[in-house]
């Protein structure tokens, strides 16, 4: 059973049986979603994340790419909100590094009367604020000393670089580089889908075979073969981006194939011969009139299009052949996680998995939602 | 405040300076440890008069004796007998060594295994050359003719001997044959004059040239083309080493075949596209289990299934003092790890027996605090070489001027060596155990070039890094620190191609960059899959390309790392290495003095006696390590199958292992002489 | 019909030709080839090669032709069934893939089924039982399946094995039973070792199954004619299999035919991890390799897979919507 249609209680807080029957799809959708409570809160978190990702500068409290032998592997540090007084003054110890000679271990022994006292939009390294202005300030850092030193909230990698900046140059590379391959992906497979179960025929058959070639080719070695054929002066993360653009005029595929199975289920229609008589070009009835009776699916599609944008980023990291070193991703991140050093004596390291995942359960709670929402049958 | 700031400060530098050891306290580091042993290895025995008389088997090849599959063992070892005297005691015959191997692409995996098959071996020490396949050998006073002596009565691993006629016919029939060796290897052909093996007697044999070439026996005491012995020189499509097995592979080459159609259609027979293809996989013993072969194993199971399986050579021609016929240990199983995760897991997991192949010096801690469970021990064994991460400068690079300008310029190199901080990379990658310095070889070898050396341009200074960047003309920099292009004003960017290898390269790049950061140049760090970076280096398209030295220890034997001697790896200049190799038929020819006279003095080293040599190597290593062409970070490290992991029952295995090309780690640690204890 | 069916095989020959094509281009694309592949390989295991010998294999191996007339020898060879040696392996390419396609397709069925048979039940339940907590329980699971990387799970289980169990996770046999010959100890051996991966495996396809179907069905109960079902007074349970289930499968039907290339590459990543013996793997080191004919075969097959998937695909959904039909004998 589907959630039942607006309830007294809604139809009396947006004013009225009137409004109701007057309201536009869109503000239906909209009063149908903000009931759904979870994916409202998914939402939410949604655009928190993407806030961090573009205030990844102002967030990070480190250099991500400093490095240093004498932090390197340091644990997370933890916070002490008060000092022996009572007073409020969040600080944390300084650490002493040493290398046992027998076990080859690194432990660190925060010594309790060196204080770092955390100050909030304290001075690090400078930065262009969203490309408009310079600046060098953080949220958090340390009085006295310099952050490299002595706060590190998450820990440090093997180079002694900070995780937690480094976690949020890799939010802002994770969360916007797949946008624009799946918007393209989008857009090409409800088109091409759509003109493909509409027709029919001759253009059926075309789009049908381009789509088996495409979706044939293998991405791994195209991947490969991309990777090296592309200019070795661009910049790893302009390969990556160029890649993807590639890779999404491949993947519409997966999507023009549901499109057009709903096509050519939808095409025998009493609306849509209704609107082919009343004279409706084809481009507004595909767009008009068709679509809109799929939309869950297709956002159901979008909803998960996207964190599998991420998801794939992370694997071909994993390979080897998504983004690398130098540049910082979460799929980068996770790779310096992948071996047992890591897992046995630096397991901070694998806490970059948690955004990962709490993203794309977010990506896909709101998905549900909005699919929820947008249901004409609703 | 401030105050108390400065005194912060200083603890903290304190605190940090007990982490980052100096020169001298790495040394009592590791020894501390406890990790790293002594040299100690086997005797052999050369006096006749000394030798056992009676003679044992291993208890499966006494059955088949009995059963008359196989000579008796008096029979089966040659008259001129190989007594090894193990390093500590006498074995007991039995067991499987199991190892760790990542495919058909690891033969060197087994091919090390069975290093005794060339004809000098080098102690465990790495410096001196002993008899091995061949009894003894000779250099004329004129230096033209190398004489390799045979052992009488040495038999293949079917039985049928091993006498001249074999290198005759390698020499003959697959070094002359176009299609197997189209050109002329140097190692045979001094000042371009090619040298030719002649049949003395049954059991020795000549090598001759027409010009003094005193090197000729280093090289073959070393792992080249020439010494390398059949194993690693004939497996895995290669078709060197001095000798072959006439008997066997005769019919397969289209002389002994009825001609090139008749072996071409002998070889679509059995599936293969022609005699070559044929050819490559008949004489590879580790494809191949009917090959006759002449190291302490044998395959059983070919390299290319997931388990890869040898087993004991019944004609092996060594026993121990007491006569025992070696190998003591009755094969080898080597299973197939599709990752390098796995294989370092599986080694903590304690199923290896001996593995020093592939295990990553990162994990040592957790290595070491698993010795008891998996029971094993762990040993740290030294290199030779002084770079475990070389930053070779592309001397023969052109596509770009002002870079080419730059990478050519010694000062550019200098001031980049000087702003390396070599201790953080130490105590980061090598856990501390590494000695920092330039690339110059240890100085236990007569090669190092002398007091200074190891420190030359290889210091931490970035305040003379800085002043000599200013004063070529990089004085001017950008708004971020950076310095910037005398052409066109923008940020002047390097670009370094790292390769995750054995070592992680590419992060070892990525803080020195961090660190040339510091002095204003910026680094490209480009962390490139393997084969591309051979193919772009290939191509003279790279600016800097980072890998290690290994070899370059032994200077002559394994140049390639340390001078562009090699066309098919030669970072520093792709371009100067083949015209060098082509006597300036091909190429172009270098324009920097100092490389010219580099060439010039290697050309000449083949001709000179030892002692000589050696101090030609030692200018060599000056002018290198003056010029900077390629910077050193740290070296003698236990990273390259350095750490070793042996089981705690294993008897016989030394408490060192020497680490360098030719030692053939671990063939070098004679492993036909090590056995279970229970 | 059959006109339609003729044409479609006409088609599909075509198209596996274009896709061979597509194929050897892509493989071609990296610089170098097998022989610089070689030559890195020899440097990185602490060997060499000379510069000579290099160059008798390039001769050996055609690698010094132009491209198109290499295609052509390839593709003369493929069509008489001889698909060529692996230059890696040194075995014939057939050899190579055929130990390893039956363990893969063993262990993809077993995934697929895994899947399928966890994930319909669940998506029909939750959609039914839209918003009840079994509903918020089961999409939560399901989309934790779709979140979490499967190859940190592999890894991560693969070492928490280790340190807690001492158990070696890794690969598809124990030790002992690797080298020997079948048996039927030999059988319970790989049984033993197949949940994990298989679990593994499942995840991730197991979440997002549940997903589509979930929505699919949503859309499906929202309909006027369910509601007259019920009206008419059918069982609940035949109101919900009867029509909103087929017709909520009738996007599956155009999934079947990723199937068919997955059961035989399954997943590269976790094969990777785990180091199972699957054909993932073995085309990675073959393209990272250059291993031209490896590659090549390999790629092949699954193009020629997924083509046959599509066509099925289509019939599949021709024969459960009638709508379909009609639109195309139309």
């Amino acid at each position: 059973m589907s959630g039942p249609p607006l309830a007294a209680a809604e139809v009396a807080a947006s004013g009225g049986e009137e409004r109701v029957a007057v309201a536009s799809q869109l503000q239906l959708t909209w009063w149908r979603f903000k009931k759904h409570r979870v994916a409202l809160a998914s939402g939410i978190v949604v655009i928190f994340f993407y806030l961090v990702a573009i205030l990844a500068d102002f967030l990070a409290v480190t250099d991500p790419h400093a490095t240093d032998a004498r932090r390197s592997y340091v644990p997370p540090q933890a916070i002490h909100w008060f000092d022996e007084d009572g007073s409020f003054r969040p600080h944390v110890y300084a650490l002493k590094g040493k290398r046992d000679p027998r076990t080859f271990r690194l432990a660190y022994a925060p010594d309790p009367s060196e204080k770092r006292y955390l100050v909030l939009f304290a001075r690090g390294y400078s930065y262009s604020f969203l490309g408009l202005f310079g600046t060098d300030r953080h949220l958090l850092g340390v009085h006295d000393g310099r952050p490299e030193e002595s706060l590190f909230l998450l820990g440090t990698d093997q180079l002694g670089r900070d995780v937690w900046s480094r976690l949020m140059w890799g939010t802002r590379t994770s969360l916007f580089i797949g946008l624009v391959g799946v918007g393209l992906s989008l857009f090409l497979g409800v088109l091409l889908g759509g003109l493909s179960g509409l027709y029919g025929g001759v253009v059926d058959t075309l789009i049908q075979r381009l789509i088996e070639i495409l979706r044939s080719v293998p991405t791994i070695p195209l991947w490969m073969g991309l990777a090296a054929a592309l200019p070795a002066s661009w910049s790893v993360t302009r390969v990556y981006f160029a890649i993807t653009v590639i890779i999404s005029l491949i993947g519409w595929t997966e999507l023009a194939r549901v499109v057009r199975g709903r096509f050519l289920s939808l095409r025998e229609e009493d609306f849509v011969i209704a609107a082919e008589l009343a004279g409706a070009s084809r481009m507004r009835i595909i767009f008009r009139h068709m679509v809109p009776s799929f939309l869950s699916h297709i956002i159901a599609a979008i909803s998960l299009a996207l964190p599998a944008m991420i998801i794939s980023e992370t694997t071909l990291s994993f390979l080897g052949l998504g983004l690398r070193p130098p540049a910082i991703s979460w799929g980068v991140l996770l790779q310096d996680a992948q071996n047992i050093q890591s897992l046995g004596i630096a397991p901070w390291l694998l806490l970059p998995a948690i955004p990962v995942i709490g993203v794309i359960l977010a990506f896909n709670f709101l998905g549900d939602g909005l699919r929820d929402a947008a249901d004409p049958y609703g | 405040m401030r105050r108390r700031g400065l005194a912060i400060l200083g603890a903290c530098l304190l605190a940090a300076s007990a982490l980052v050891p100096s020169g001298t306290r790495a040394q009592g580091a590791l020894a501390q440890s406890g990790l790293v042993g002594e040299f100690e290895g086997v005797t052999i025995l050369t006096d006749p008069a000394k030798w056992p008389k009676r003679f044992k088997e291993a208890p499966q090849l006494a059955e088949l004796v009995k059963a008359g599959k196989l000579p008796p063992v008096e029979q089966r070892l040659p008259e001129d007998l190989m007594v090894v005297r193990p390093v500590r005691e006498i074995g007991r015959y039995g067991g499987i060594w199991r190892r760790g191997f990542t495919g058909p692409g690891d033969d060197e995996n087994g091919n090390r295994l069975n290093a005794s098959d060339r004809p000098i071996l080098v102690d465990h020490t790495g410096t001196v050359p002993r008899p091995s396949l061949a009894k003894g050998w000779k250099t004329s006073e004129d230096g033209k003719t190398f004489t390799l002596y045979l052992r009488k009565g040495l038999k293949w691993s079917d039985g049928h001997p091993m006498t001249a006629e074999d290198f005759v016919f390698w020499f003959e029939d697959v070094y002359n044959n176009k299609d197997l060796n189209p050109t002329p290897i140097p190692d045979m052909t001094p000042q371009g004059k090619p040298g030719r093996i002649v049949k003395v007697d049954d059991f020795t044999v000549n090598f001759e040239f027409d010009v003094p070439f005193y090197l000729f026996e280093e090289l073959m005491a070393g792992d080249t083309l020439i010494g390398g012995g059949q194993a690693v020189r004939q497996s895995n499509k290669r078709s060197h080493s001095a000798y072959a097995p006439a008997h066997y592979l005769k019919p397969f080459l289209p002389k002994y075949a009825g001609g090139v159609e008749a072996a071409n259609a002998a070889a679509k027979a059995e599936g293969f596209d022609n005699w070559v293809a044929r050819f490559h996989f008949k004489k590879d013993w580790t494809l191949n289990p009917e090959l006759p072969v002449l190291g302490p194993w044998r395959t059983t199971r070919p390299i290319n299934n997931p388990t890869w399986v040898m087993e004991r050579n019944p004609y092996y021609w060594a026993v121990d003092t007491d006569g025992n016929q070696l190998p003591y240990l009755d094969g080898v199983v080597m299973t197939l790890a599709e990752n390098l995760e796995l294989l370092n897991l599986r080694a903590i997991a304690g199923e290896y027996d001996v593995q020093e192949r592939h295990v990553d010096i990162g994990k040592l801690p957790v290595i070491l605090e698993n010795q008891a469970k998996g029971n094993y021990k762990v040993h740290l064994d030294l290199a030779f070489n002084g770079a475990d991460a070389i930053f070779q400068f592309n001397q023969s690079y052109t596509a770009d001027p002002e870079i080419a300008r730059w990478l050519k310029n010694a000062d550019f190199r200098r001031a980049l060596s000087l702003a390396i901080d070599r201790d953080q990379l130490n105590e980061t990658f090598w856990l501390g155990t590494a000695v920092p310095g330039s690339p110059a070889p240890a100085e236990s070898l007569p090669y190092f070039p002398g007091p200074g050396w190891r420190e030359k341009w290889s210091t931490y200074d970035p305040k003379q890094a800085n002043a000599l960047l200013d004063k070529i003309g990089l004085a001017k920099k950008d708004a971020r620190g950076f310095r910037v292009r005398t052409d066109n004003g923008e940020r002047l960017r390097l670009q370094v191609i790292a390769v995750q290898a054995f070592l992680p390269w590419p992060k070892i790049a990525e803080m020195v960059a961090d660190q040339w950061a510091k002095v204003g140049i910026q680094a490209d760090v480009r962390d490139t899959e393997r084969n591309l970076a051979f193919t772009r280096t290939r191509n003279n398209e790279h600016h800097v390309m980072v890998w290690n030295n290994g070899g370059t220890e032994l200077l002559y034997l394994f140049p390639r790392h340390a001078i562009p001697v090699d066309p098919t790896e030669a970072f520093m200049g792709p371009e100067y290495a083949k015209w060098y190799a082509s006597n300036g038929a091909q190429g172009t020819k270098p324009d920097d003095p100092d490389l010219l006279r580099i060439f010039e003095l290697f050309r000449s080293a083949a001709g000179q006696k030892a002692a000589e040599r050696i101090e030609t190597a030692k200018e060599i290593w000056r002018i290198l390590i003056d010029q900077q062409y390629g910077i050193g970070t740290v070296g003698q490290s236990a990273a390259l199958m350095g750490v070793r992991l042996v089981k705690n029952n294993l008897g016989n295995v030394p408490a060192r292992n020497c680490i360098a090309q030719h030692c053939r780690t671990p063939g070098g640690a004679h492993p036909e002489t090590w056995f279970y204890k229970n | 019909m059959a006109a339609y069916l003729a044409r479609r095989l006409l088609l599909a020959l075509v198209t596996i030709w274009a896709i061979s094509v597509v194929t050897f281009v892509i493989i071609q694309l990296p610089p170098g080839d097998f022989v610089d592949a070689y030559i890195a390989n020899l440097s990185a295991s602490g060997s060499m090669v000379s510069a000579q010998e290099a160059e008798a294999l390039r001769v050996l191996y055609g690698l010094d032709q132009p491209i198109w007339v290499q295609y052509l020898k390839w593709a003369a060879r493929v069509v008489r069934g001889d698909f060529g040696m692996s230059m890696e392996w040194g075995r014939p390419v057939t050899e190579v893939l055929g130990d390893r396609l039956w363990l893969t397709v063993l262990v993809s069925l077993l995934a697929i089924l895994v899947t399928w048979g966890l994930a319909l039940p669940i998506g029909i339940y939750s959609a039914v039982r839209q918003y009840s907590l079994a509903d918020y329980v089961f999409t939560f699971v399901g989309f934790v399946g779709i979140a979490v990387p499967s190859f940190l799970v592999a890894l991560v289980v693969m070492y928490f094995g280790f340190t807690l169990f001492g158990a070696n996770i890794g690969g598809l046999f124990s030790k002992e039973f690797e080298l020997a010959p079948w048996s039927w100890a030999k059988v319970r051996d790989l049984l033993g070792h197949l949940p994990i991966p298989v679990l593994i495996l499942a995840l991730a396809g197991t979440a997002q199954l549940i997903r589509v179907m979930r929505a699919n069905l949503l859309d499906e109960l929202g309909k006027p004619y369910v509601v007259t079902a019920r009206a008419r007074g059918l069982p609940e349970h035949r109101v919900i299999l009867k029509y909103p289930v087929r017709a909520a499968l009738n996007p599956f039907a155009s999934t079947i035919g990723y199937l068919f290339p997955f059961v035989v590459s399954g997943s590269i990543v976790i094969s990777l991890v785990m180091s199972l013996p699957t054909v993932g793997p073995l085309l990675l080191r073959a393209l990272v390799a250059q291993d031209m004919f490896l590659a090549g075969t390999i790629i092949l097959l699954l193009g020629v897979l997924t083509v046959l998937g599509t066509l099925i695909s289509d019939l599949v959904l021709m024969w459960i919507d009638p709508r379909v039909r009609a639109g195309i004998q139309g």
